[in-house]
């Protein structure tokens, strides 16, 4: 049986941290990207929490811009892109967002250095791709994957329209270009790469429904079928996390989230299954 | 046009070939010898065992007996291989193993017995615990496990030539860090065995999925780095059926029917390469961490009665024993 969007609600409130953040799940210390998917969650039900939690984001501010990981880690974080969506959902435009997107737009994966392009093109076949296609890193100085170019995409088509930063659209292009280039010969994405060592990898639920929803309007995407590969994965994976991301990518294109008509799986009081199940994404993705 | 290709592959074999040169000269720059804990001849034990729904437990104890391993009181983390699962596959460390491994560090007396990993391509580490029927095969599952990529976090270091690493603080608190693997090929390591595993401990939540962070410091070093970050650990590898090929995800079973144990990761790796028919002296993480210097004691079964040549891809080729 589902949870019901209010129950998910009370219990993201309820497990908020004294310092205002959340944890992965209840009971842990506050991290930054379980902190934003319940405030995305919460932003239009729980003023009192979502203020708390909205204090404690802006004092993890990275000093070259960004957000920070967690109140331990000082370097600035992919999470960044959530904050910036989260700013884009409610309209707030001041300084932190003008840092935090140029922080972002000069984050870019190391496979596009000269040394990775040799290495690239003294053994294709390795790892299939273009490299002169650069996505985002899950941390500074690492390769690009497809998660955190997701987010990144959809952090950047959001508030494109209202900062001040140039060269927005072009690096949106290129991070779509580079998805577009990783996707998997069954359709969908893995979590990195479509073919290594010969191999083709297989798409992964959670990637491929980030993927598409990044991938808004893109003319070269079949969306019908991408989207019944997205059923399809949803009714093969009993992982509530895959699930909510799959729902969420059917509820933006679709207008519904979707019934799996097979059993949940047990509760983990995860707090980004509750956050990703009750975030209302076609409003937040039609508003970009 | 031929002429053209046949060029640029010669340049391309000769910049490989000065890339693998400076790789080995960088191997015997870096060595960093066995973690502090290691003292002596390290004992390794080999335990027979053909199948799955063999008696474990008592295969386990008598690898614990002949190694001389003392949990009594001791806050114990088992870390199995969960890097993804695939349902009646062979990329995760068996839930039979695993089950045994918990029920043999409760009868040595260990305070408590945990569970933690942070798998490293799928974010649900839950669901893939449930889908490699962890839950079912162990009693008090839900509430032994942690998922170490979403866990709290500490910085320490330094770690392989860099600063520092922020890792699980449940790995951090334990006693005694137990590496449960399964005996697998690896298509950018060589072979993936009970030091390697140690990258479950590193928080996806900061690293990535996957933490791409250990490959561009370097395989072999966060593998050996992250072996002397703990030095109080144990190793059983699961080589009732290992992986070869192309693994650590899409290689094929290879049934080997032995389990691997011992207190130094390095030397039980060694043993287990031997047995894999793999020269562990060519495995580079194996270089870093000294396991050329260490003695090992052989316990249980001699590897030339168990040995089973595990297949290896195009690249690894030259790992392999004469």
């Amino acid at each position: 049986m589902s949870t019901c969007v209010p129950s998910r609600l009370a219990r993201i409130e309820a497990a908020q941290n004294a310092d205002g953040g959340w944890g992965y799940f209840p009971g842990k210390e506050s991290w930054l990207e379980p902190t934003v998917y319940a405030l995305l969650a919460l932003r239009e039900e729980a003023r009192a929490a979502f203020e708390k939690g909205w204090r404690l984001v802006g004092s993890w501010e990275a000093g070259a811009g960004g957000w920070r990981a967690c109140g331990r880690v000082a370097e600035p974080h992919w999470a960044t892109s959530l904050v910036v969506t989260l700013y884009g959902a409610m309209g707030i435009h001041d300084a932190a967002l003008e840092r935090g997107t140029r922080w972002l737009l000069a984050s870019r994966g190391a496979e596009t250095r000269a040394v990775a392009r040799l290495a690239q093109w003294l053994s294709p076949r390795t790892v299939e791709f273009d490299a002169t296609l650069s996505g985002w890193p899950w941390q500074t100085g690492t390769s690009s994957w497809v998660e955190p170019t997701a987010h990144a995409l959809m952090a950047l088509g959001r508030v494109k329209g209202c900062v001040g930063t140039v060269g927005i659209e072009e690096r949106i292009g290129m991070g779509k270009r580079m998805l577009l280039d990783r996707r998997c010969h069954d359709g969908g994405w893995n979590y990195g790469n479509r073919r290594v060592l010969g191999a083709d990898l297989p798409s992964q639920p959670e990637t491929t429904a980030l993927a598409l929803m990044a991938l808004d309007g893109d003319a070269s995407i079949r969306w019908g079928e991408a989207l019944d590969h997205v059923e399809r994965l949803g009714r093969e994976s009993a992982s509530p996390l895959a699930r909510a991301w799959l729902g969420a990518c059917l509820l933006q294109y679709r207008g519904v989230r979707p019934a799996w008509g097979t059993a949940e799986p047990p509760d983990r009081g995860d707090i980004l299954v509750d956050a990703v199940e009750s975030i209302s994404w076609n409003r937040l993705m039609a508003a970009a | 046009m031929e002429q053209t290709h046949g060029g640029c592959v010669t340049r391309r074999k000769m910049l490989q070939a000065g890339i693998a040169a400076a790789a080995v000269g960088a191997i015997g720059c870096k060595r960093q010898g066995a973690p502090p804990g290691v003292r002596g001849k390290a004992p390794v034990a080999i335990l027979r065992a053909a199948s799955y729904q063999e008696d474990l437990l008592d295969r386990l104890r008598r690898g614990a007996e002949a190694c001389g391993l003392d949990a009594r009181g001791k806050r114990v983390l088992l870390k199995p291989n969960l890097v993804e699962c695939e349902r009646g596959g062979v990329i995760h460390t068996q839930a039979e193993v695993l089950a045994a491994a918990v029920a043999l560090f409760e009868r040595l007396g260990a305070a408590e017995v945990r569970v933690g990993e942070g798998p490293g391509h799928r974010r649900d580490a839950w669901f893939l615990a449930e889908e490699a029927g962890y839950r079912t095969a162990i009693p008090g599952f839900d509430a032994r496990f942690t998922d170490l990529n979403r866990d709290d976090v500490e910085r320490v270091g330094p770690f392989a030539g860099e600063r520092e690493i922020y890792l699980a603080r449940t790995a951090l608190a334990a006693d005694l860090v137990v590496s449960v693997a399964r005996m697998k090929t690896h298509h950018w390591a060589g072979v993936t065995l009970s030091m390697k595993n140690l990258f479950g401990v590193v928080p996806g939540a900061l690293y990535g999925w996957p933490k791409n962070y250990l490959h561009q410091v370097g395989i072999a070093r966060s593998a050996a780095g992250l072996y002397r970050l703990f030095p109080r650990s144990f190793a059983i590898v699961d080589g009732i059926v290992g992986m070869e090929g192309n693994g650590p995800v899409q290689g094929r079973p290879r049934g080997c029917g032995v389990v691997v144990m011992g207190p130094d990761l390095a030397a039980v790796d060694a043993t287990a390469c031997r047995v894999m028919g793999i020269n562990p002296d060519k495995i580079e993480y194996l270089q870093l961490a000294g396991v050329g210097e260490r003695q090992i004691e052989q316990r249980g079964e001699t590897i030339a009665s168990v040995r089973t040549p595990f297949a290896l891809t195009p690249q690894f080729q030259h790992v392999r024993l004469a």
